[in-house]
């Protein structure tokens, strides 16, 4: 079966709109991807990639949540679709199968 | 907020005008929330860095808007999208066959009439295009004032043209065609009466571009007796045999050699010759004054044709000086003081069919006056067919409501709609355009007759006519589309089908019956002018024809050609004088109607003192059983008469010619026995005195457009025709006893008229007008009422449930057929307040050109009214009254 493409930003993207569950926009995307993995990210990728994965059809949007704050407009809350979620396990399978393939030796050299 | 914690304003306005619309609300929000927090973090300057940084990012100048991510929108003139617009075109036409059946058939009479108009004024717009140097071609045209009377020739004098080509070399060339009237044509024992001979120079050929199929263009004319003609007529002597070096006899000139055969002169031409012979085999009267021949020029490319006509007073200075010298024996000073002149004017030739109305034109010409006229009726007769058009489908689009709703909320966009709405006007105006070319090919032959035109389909398809149309459709489609469409297609969905459907409509409809009735009225407005326009055409025609002419038209036979009888006329006319049905016989070549010879000489009076004024009258040469034969009465004097010998230098005038000399009752001068002299053409031997032995009644020598002029009637005979009174029920035996009785004389064709009916000819374009005016008035009116039909339908279905309530409520059906026939009356009767001013200037204008017209009155317009008034009832009330007497029941019981 073929399998859908996801780059690493993309994975990072997804799971932490995953993590966020209904509090996912823009902002709390980069602001997590920046706490949890400490790199610098431009909300510009963010928002780019966001984009991108929703073309995919791996994220869903809806509109909500107007604050003071953002000059009263409103966020855009992503949600990872069903196909996102199969896209992740397909991702997350992948890694686990080259993880078991891994001769023992070599296992250790990396964890050890 | 604090100022402090602003982002850059330039960032934000880039970002609010090109960044991606999709997402461009939740992009300035989340960056504005990342900047505070930025700011709380990183401080302000590294927050403005990041801020400026991500948002220069995030600029997407071209991106578009997408439709909807839910689902994809197809172009709206895709080709799927443009055949399910044909698709449910059809349904829709389908379903609603008797709206489409007026649209098309409305429509598709506009159309045809619409084609029919425009092959006529292309071809009269056509006229003389087809000449190699058309631009630079001028005719050459006399005006002065003789007299006191206002004259304008086409011929010029005979040295005219060469004089012109001799003196200014701008000239290129010039050619002179002399006419000498009807010849009856001979070869063996075949004879015909010609109408069209001319006699032009040897270049004519080279000068219009008519191609030769036989001889050589430049050789053809030159020797005297030569002759080229037309292949029909060389068909119809020759036959499948070779008419070069063949003969034929013209009249009683010499036998003239075939040299050449042209191609027939096209129908879009000011002359319509088919016997060319060469000018030289004519002895001209070669003087400037007397009137000779039609005269054209070819310009040198550049040389202006004002630059000629400044030239034009030195010409007259330098030759018609001495020549009037010596005619009148006064010179061109002493003329021109005495406020008479002479000059020449140049006309385009591709001016003369619609622009020239001269004396001595070679065919009656057309009239731009009526190109305008009818390409007018034509705008308005496709107006309102286009009206019809915008009327029935606002009137529907109620209905349609709710279809705009549940397509909108099935997604459609307003472009879609709008191009099914515009794709079913426009099929509609191509169904109709191909049922008007079908009614444009059936009547051709009858538009033909009634035109006295030959016009064939391939005009219409040749050149760039067929995309023109096709092009013109599409227009009207779309314009007649125009309106349901962007007006159907903005509707909201919402308030469409919240239910108050019904409201909507109600509300929909009294805005777009307001534009329904404006419309309604222009079609009135037309309708109604038209019809009084076709009253005043036929009242001034009854007028004219019912108006007393001064002469007895009915029972009066003209014999024609007999001039070609030589000396045997006196013995047919003393044969013809003893059959019984017959009253009186005159030689008439003169006569008031239909083919005449015309003459004008200058006449003075010898009695008064002091200088004499030379006035330039009518002549008429008649002998003594003229008078009797026509019916014209004498007002003073007597009749010519063989019992006085000295008639021979005797005249009649007539009472206006009595007035222009000054000889009336009033100034207490007696006309009889007054001397006039005769000026002749100028020879001493041409000059002749005569007296006046008495005055006939004026009678109308010429048409009704000209009010009578003076007249001089010389004891003479002209032998061109004769003139019977006759007094018979029999008129078939009578004439064949008279062509027996020719037969006997003469084996020419024997060829008859009634004077009746050449005075009827002679308004043959008045009757043409009034025919067509019936017609186009018939039609609009017809158009108009169709639509007004298809609203009355309309509105009757709209109100049934109004209607059935009242009637449970107990309204009478007169009641209801008013209340539904009053509304489409308001627009009759302001489309008649409208059209009667603009009717009554047009019809005043027309009626300027007849010197004897009728007056305008009242009752005309009233009568118009009344009969749009009526048709317009007819038509509604027909729907009204069904809808009046429908039961309650049926149109109560379903909700």
């Amino acid at each position: 079966m073929k399998r859908a493409f996801l780059g690493e930003f993309e994975e990072v993207v997804m799971l932490t709109v995953a993590i966020l569950d209904e509090e996912a926009y823009g902002v709390t995307v980069t602001q997590e991807i920046e706490q949890k993995t400490g790199r610098s990210v431009g909300f510009s990728t963010v928002h780019t990639t966001l984009q991108r994965l929703e073309e995919k059809g791996f994220l869903a949007s809806r509109m909500g949540g107007a604050t003071a704050e953002r000059g009263g407009r409103r966020k855009r809350f992503f949600t990872v679709t069903a196909a996102g979620r199969k896209a992740l396990r397909d991702v997350k399978q992948v890694r686990e199968e080259l993880w078991r393939s891994l001769p023992p030796q070599t296992l250790q050299l990396i964890t050890g | 907020m604090p100022n402090a914690t602003r982002p850059p304003r330039w960032a934000t306005r880039l970002l609010s005008w090109w960044s991606h619309p999709d997402t461009r609300e939740d992009v300035q929000g989340d960056l504005l929330e990342l900047y505070h927090y930025w700011v709380r973090t990183v401080g302000k300057r590294r927050a403005d860095w990041r801020y400026c940084l991500n948002a220069l990012r995030l600029l997407r100048p071209l991106a578009k808007q997408k439709q909807s991510t839910e689902y994809a929108q197809p172009f709206f003139l895709s080709p799927d999208m443009i055949r399910n617009y044909i698709k449910i075109a059809l349904r829709n036409l389908w379903r609603k066959k008797a709206f489409a059946t007026i649209n098309i058939v409305g429509l598709a009479v506009g159309l045809a009439t619409c084609l029919l108009i425009m092959l006529f004024v292309t071809h009269e717009l056509s006229y003389d295009r087809y000449y190699a140097n058309a631009d630079r071609m001028f005719r050459m045209t006399m005006n002065g004032q003789i007299g006191g009377k206002e004259l304008r020739t086409a011929p010029v004098g005979v040295p005219a043209g060469p004089a012109l080509v001799h003196d200014y070399p701008g000239v290129e060339a010039a050619v002179r065609l002399y006419q000498e009237g009807t010849f009856i044509v001979k070869r063996g024992s075949a004879r015909f009466k010609e109408e069209h001979v001319v006699f032009p120079d040897s270049n004519f050929f080279q000068f219009f571009s008519i191609p030769l199929l036989q001889g050589d263009k430049r050789t053809v004319l030159r020797e005297p007796n030569t002759i080229v003609i037309t292949e029909t007529i060389a068909r119809k002597y020759f036959g499948a045999q070779n008419p070069i070096g063949q003969t034929l006899t013209l009249g009683s000139r010499a036998l003239f050699r075939v040299t050449g055969v042209c191609q027939d002169i096209p129908s879009n031409t000011h002359f319509h010759y088919n016997i060319f012979g060469s000018l030289s085999s004519i002895d001209l009267r070669n003087t400037w004054l007397s009137s000779g021949a039609l005269t054209y020029l070819t310009l040198r490319p550049g040389y202006s044709i004002e630059t000629l006509k400044a030239q034009m007073p030195d010409l007259v200075q330098r030759y018609i000086g001495p020549e009037l010298q010596q005619l009148l024996g006064i010179s061109l000073a002493e003329f021109s003081r005495k406020g008479d002149r002479f000059g020449f004017q140049f006309q385009p030739v591709t001016d003369i069919h619609l622009h020239s109305d001269l004396e001595g034109e070679i065919e009656p010409n057309g009239d731009i006056k009526y190109v305008y006229i009818f390409s007018a009726i034509a705008a308005f007769i496709l107006l309102i067919a286009c009206i019809n058009f915008m009327n029935l489908s606002t009137a529907g689009s109620a209905g349609r409501a709710k279809e705009v709703g549940i397509r909108k909320a099935l997604g459609s966009q307003q472009q879609q709609l709008i191009g099914q709405f515009l794709s079913e006007s426009v099929l509609i105006t191509f169904m109709a355009l191909l049922i008007g070319l079908g009614i444009v090919l059936a009547v051709l032959p009858g538009f033909n007759q009634l035109a006295g035109k030959q016009f064939d389909l391939s005009t219409l398809t040749s050149g760039w006519m067929l995309p023109g149309i096709g092009f013109g459709c599409l227009l009207v489609g779309l314009l007649a589309g125009s309106y349901p469409a962007f007006f159907l297609s903005a509707f909201r969905p919402i308030t469409v089908l919240k239910g108050n459907g019904s409201a909507l409509a109600l509300q929909s409809g009294a805005r777009s019956g307001q534009l329904r009735n404006t419309l309604v009225t222009v079609q009135f407005v037309v309708s109604i002018g038209m019809i009084i326009s076709t009253l005043t055409v036929y009242q001034q025609l009854d007028f004219i024809q019912s108006k007393k002419v001064g002469y007895d038209k009915d029972q009066v036979l003209i014999i024609h050609d007999t001039y070609a009888l030589d000396n045997k006329v006196n013995a047919l006319k003393a044969e013809l004088t003893r059959l019984s049905q017959v009253r009186a016989v005159t030689l008439a070549g003169y006569l008031p109607a239909g083919a005449s010879n015309t003459g004008t000489d200058g006449f003075q009076s010898t009695n008064s003192k002091g200088e004499s004024v030379t006035y330039r009258n009518q002549a008429y040469y008649i002998d003594e059983s003229y008078l009797p034969t026509l019916g014209i009465r004498l007002a003073l004097g007597r009749n010519f008469s063989k019992a006085f010998p000295s008639d021979s230098s005797a005249v009649l005038i007539n009472e206006a010619a009595a007035r222009q000399f000054g000889w009336t009752a009033s100034r207490g001068k007696n006309p009889i026995g007054q001397r006039l002299t005769a000026v002749g053409n100028g020879s001493p031997e041409s000059k002749r005195t005569y007296t006046v032995v008495g005055v006939v009644k004026d009678f109308h020598f010429a048409s009704m457009h000209q009010p009578i002029a003076p007249l001089v009637m010389i004891y003479g005979a002209d032998s061109y025709q004769m003139a019977l009174r006759i007094h018979t029920r029999d008129m078939a035996a009578l004439l064949g006893q008279i062509e027996r009785i020719w037969k006997t004389q003469t084996d020419n064709p024997f060829a008859y008229s009634f004077l009746n009916d050449r005075f009827n000819t002679m308004y043959q374009s008045e009757q043409r007008i009034g025919q067509l005016f019936t017609i186009f008035a018939g039609l609009t009116i017809f158009i108009a009422c169709l639509g007004l039909f298809g609203l009355a339908t309309f509105t009757a279905q709209r109100r049934t449930k109004e209607i059935g309530v009242r009637k449970v409520l107990g309204a009478s059906v007169a009641s209801i057929v008013g209340l539904l026939s009053k509304d489409f009356l308001k627009p009759v009767v302001l489309a008649l307040l409208i059209a009667t001013p603009i009717a009554w200037y047009g019809m005043s204008r027309w009626l300027q050109d007849f010197a004897y017209k009728i007056d305008l009155s009242w009752w005309m317009f009233a009568l118009a009214g009344i009969a749009a008034i009526g048709i317009a009832l007819l038509t509604v009330s027909f729907q009204s009254i069904k809808a009046a007497l429908m039961n309650p029941v049926k149109s109560l019981r379903s909700e």
